[in-house]
């Protein structure tokens, strides 16, 4: 028997910009929702977004509150940058506070250059090269010959990004508002301002004014839910580098390691005990000694290396030609399990855009990979000879296998 | 490259010539001190290294008077009573009170000869911080140094260089008076240039710049190499002839539709999912339905 067919007319609610669907639950919760923030899929863990929504899909959905993503900075501190810079205006976009550290630059020149937000909220799409050979003539790619059924529907993107629009989406080349960003409240510590006795001071100088904002502001968890709660990003720029006072890396053998280590130790502790969130980066590429930046690589949860192309050889290396630099997860933390969610490509490069940075599991670098490591098993028939690695089809005709 | 960075720093740069024992890099230093002079800003050296008669031979005329020579040659340490500027002087007061004590409209460029003598007594996150401090004050306009990086470990010259907005590496050169320079410049909106550059340098310290460096090793043939063409050498044939093209132009496939049934399906309306039913001769279609009550 069927009814007859009439669209059930119930009034759709609001939706909000981090719903996908329009069902409330009716369950009245406790906890209180925190804009900008959702939980995990896999462990319930209260996630906020990096600003980088392929760094939120490699870190497991997002970065989770109360943990430290550290950064190993590419050669002349591009990249390592433009993440901090993403991730503050994140902060800015969701309305969460923000507090910026910096040795080198006044942290306001920092927040002056935030990239500016792509309002509409639709995922962009890139196009897909597709492949061709030289003898077909170029079909228009609007109208499809044979796969005309697929012909409006989008084309398939390779950068890695989750479902859900959890975060957005910045334009890199023009900076943000200044409304937008004089909404969010900024608290800044720039190392000049405070003078120190000692150089080594200078870290607990940096970690008791963080205390002291959480406790003021009503960060931590233990504090009476009076008010609507709030996430507090922390950026902290170049910890590490000789002008916040330590010289790791300026020797091989430092004689300050423990200076950073206490300070990232208690830095963790402070966040565990506060619903805030930390992004620090460090030029690794100074730091010759290889222990303390494994212990520096334990203190954080989450850590990531980024490898720029930019002045190395690989610049002109043909692989390499669509990408900016290389990405390495170092660590993924382990929070409330025993194991944690290994990423399941291990050669990751990124590419900066205009709107986007993308995170791709480079193909040609694992066709690469895979052909080097046959290459003692595999003879060529002909005689050609090829100095660089150029990945070529492999072609069963001309190939043997060596036994 | 080079000649741009010698026609003048923007205000705030540091600019860092790493050399080594191979070829000494103050002939360029020297350079950069003629080409300051010549553009009429007063130049202050901290000499350490050499003194003053050697590091004025070479420049002549009235320029010279802006060159202001601060002897940290004689007595760096301060082991005599009256010493003129000892490497322990080197701090942002006083290096700002010598700036200032001659008056010159501009401010002036500060000469630092040698980095590498200042790293021996003074640690190196201090005069990261003495240079960080000069770069953002006011006092002085730009800042040069030369650094011999064959003495220090390779993590004090990276912190350095973090520091520095361009860095000019030179290496000695095929012939015999011409060198090799490798710079690196950081513009303020993060982006960084590099480049190659043969130069030499006359006896009147101008910089004579070459061409670049003729490309060896691993890059001489990439460049030309074209993608190689996989349809190139196959022993089927995979390529279309025009006739066999127009052929295949023709041909009609099975499934294809016309024009206008293609474009009724795809932009047919999103929640068009219809049910059509149509009651059967076994169907108890009653007209009088109990459910019509619903509110449904």
């Amino acid at each position: 028997m069927a009814a007859p067919v009439s669209t059930v007319g119930k009034p759709s609610t609001e939706r909000s910009p981090f719903n996908t669907t329009s069902f409330q639950k009716k369950t009245r919760t406790k906890l209180i929702s925190i804009p900008g923030t959702r939980p995990s899929v896999q462990n319930g863990q209260l996630l906020v977004s990096t600003g980088v929504t392929s760094l939120d899909y490699l870190l497991g959905g997002g970065l989770a509150v109360g943990t430290v993503l550290l950064i190993e900075e590419d050669r002349y501190d591009s990249y390592s940058r433009m993440i901090l810079k993403y991730f503050l205006a994140e902060g800015v976009v969701c309305r969460h506070e923000l507090f910026v550290a910096a040795a080198q630059d006044n942290p306001d020149d920092i927040l002056q250059e935030l990239p500016a937000p792509i309002l509409d909220d639709v995922a962009i799409h890139k196009p897909v090269e597709q492949p061709r050979l030289s003898c077909e003539p170029q079909d228009s790619l609007d109208a499809m010959k044979i796969a005309w059924r697929y012909q409006n529907l989008p084309k398939v993107q390779s950068a890695l990004a989750s479902s859900s629009r959890f975060g957005h989406y910045y334009d890199v080349s023009k900076t943000m508002e200044p409304e937008i960003r004089q909404a969010a409240k900024c608290h800044c510590f720039y190392l000049p301002e405070h003078p120190t006795h000692t150089m080594l001071e200078s870290y607990s100088a940096l970690l008791k004014s963080l205390q002291e904002v959480i406790n003021r502001e009503g960060f931590d968890v233990a504090a009476p839910m009076t008010k609507s709660r709030n996430i507090l990003r922390i950026g902290l720029h170049s910890l590490g580098s000789a002008l916040w006072g330590d010289d790791l890396s300026c020797h091989d053998n430092p004689r300050n390691g423990h200076a950073l280590t206490t300070f990232l130790y208690g830095l963790r502790a402070l966040l565990r005990s506060s619903l805030s969130v930390a992004v620090v980066t460090v030029p690794s590429h100074l730091i010759q000694d290889r222990a303390l930046m494994g212990s520096i690589t334990r203190l954080c949860d989450n850590a990531i290396a980024l490898e720029s192309f930019k002045g190395s050889e690989r610049e002109t290396n043909p692989l390499y030609k669509d990408y900016h630099g290389l990405l390495h997860v170092r660590q993924v933390p382990h929070l409330n399990c025993l194991a944690s969610k290994l990423p399941d490509h291990k050669d990751l490069a990124f590419k900066l855009k205009r709107k986007q940075f993308t995170i791709e599991v480079s193909c040609q670098v694992a066709v690469h990979s895979f052909i080097f490591n046959r290459r003692d098993l595999l003879r060529k028939r002909s005689s050609r000879q090829q100095p660089h690695f150029i990945p070529e089809p492999i072609n069963a005709l001309e190939w043997q296998y060596d036994q | 490259m080079l000649t741009e960075l010698l026609q003048g720093t923007d205000a705030g740069g540091f600019l860092i010539i790493q050399d080594s024992a191979s070829y000494s890099g103050r002939h360029l230093l020297k350079s950069f001190i003629n080409a300051a002079l010549n553009r009429e800003e007063a130049v202050h050296v901290l000499g350490f290294e050499v003194s003053e008669e050697e590091l004025k031979d070479g420049l002549k005329g009235s320029p010279v008077q802006r060159l202001h020579f601060h002897n940290a040659y004689t007595d760096p340490l301060g082991w005599t009573d009256q010493p003129s500027f000892t490497v322990h002087q080197f701090c942002l007061e006083e290096l700002t009170r010598l700036v200032k004590q001659t008056s010159h409209p501009k401010p002036a460029t500060l000469v630092i000869d040698s980095l590498s003598w200042i790293l021996r007594h003074v640690s190196a996150p201090a005069v990261c911080k003495t240079l960080q401090q000069l770069r953002k004050g006011g006092a002085v306009r730009a800042i040069m140094g030369l650094l011999h990086v064959d003495m220090h470990q390779r993590g004090t010259v990276g912190s350095l260089c973090h520091l520095a907005t361009s860095v000019i590496t030179v290496a000695p050169g095929m012939k015999g008076d011409e060198a090799v320079a490798k710079i690196t410049k950081r513009s303020k909106s993060g982006k960084v240039v590099q480049d190659e550059e043969i130069f030499s340098i006359k006896t009147d310290l101008t910089v004579v710049v070459q061409s670049k460096p003729s490309q060896l090793g691993h890059k001489q043939a990439d460049p030309e190499e074209q993608e190689t063409d996989p349809t190139a050498n196959l022993t089927f044939n995979l390529r279309l002839s025009n006739t066999e093209r127009e052929a295949k132009e023709k041909l009609a496939l099975p499934f294809v539709f016309s024009k206008e049934k293609k474009t009724a399906l795809l932009h047919s309306s999103p929640g068009s999912g219809r049910i059509l039913y149509e009651p059967d001769a076994n169907d108890d279609y009653d007209q009088e339905d109990p459910d019509d009550d619903l509110d449904v």
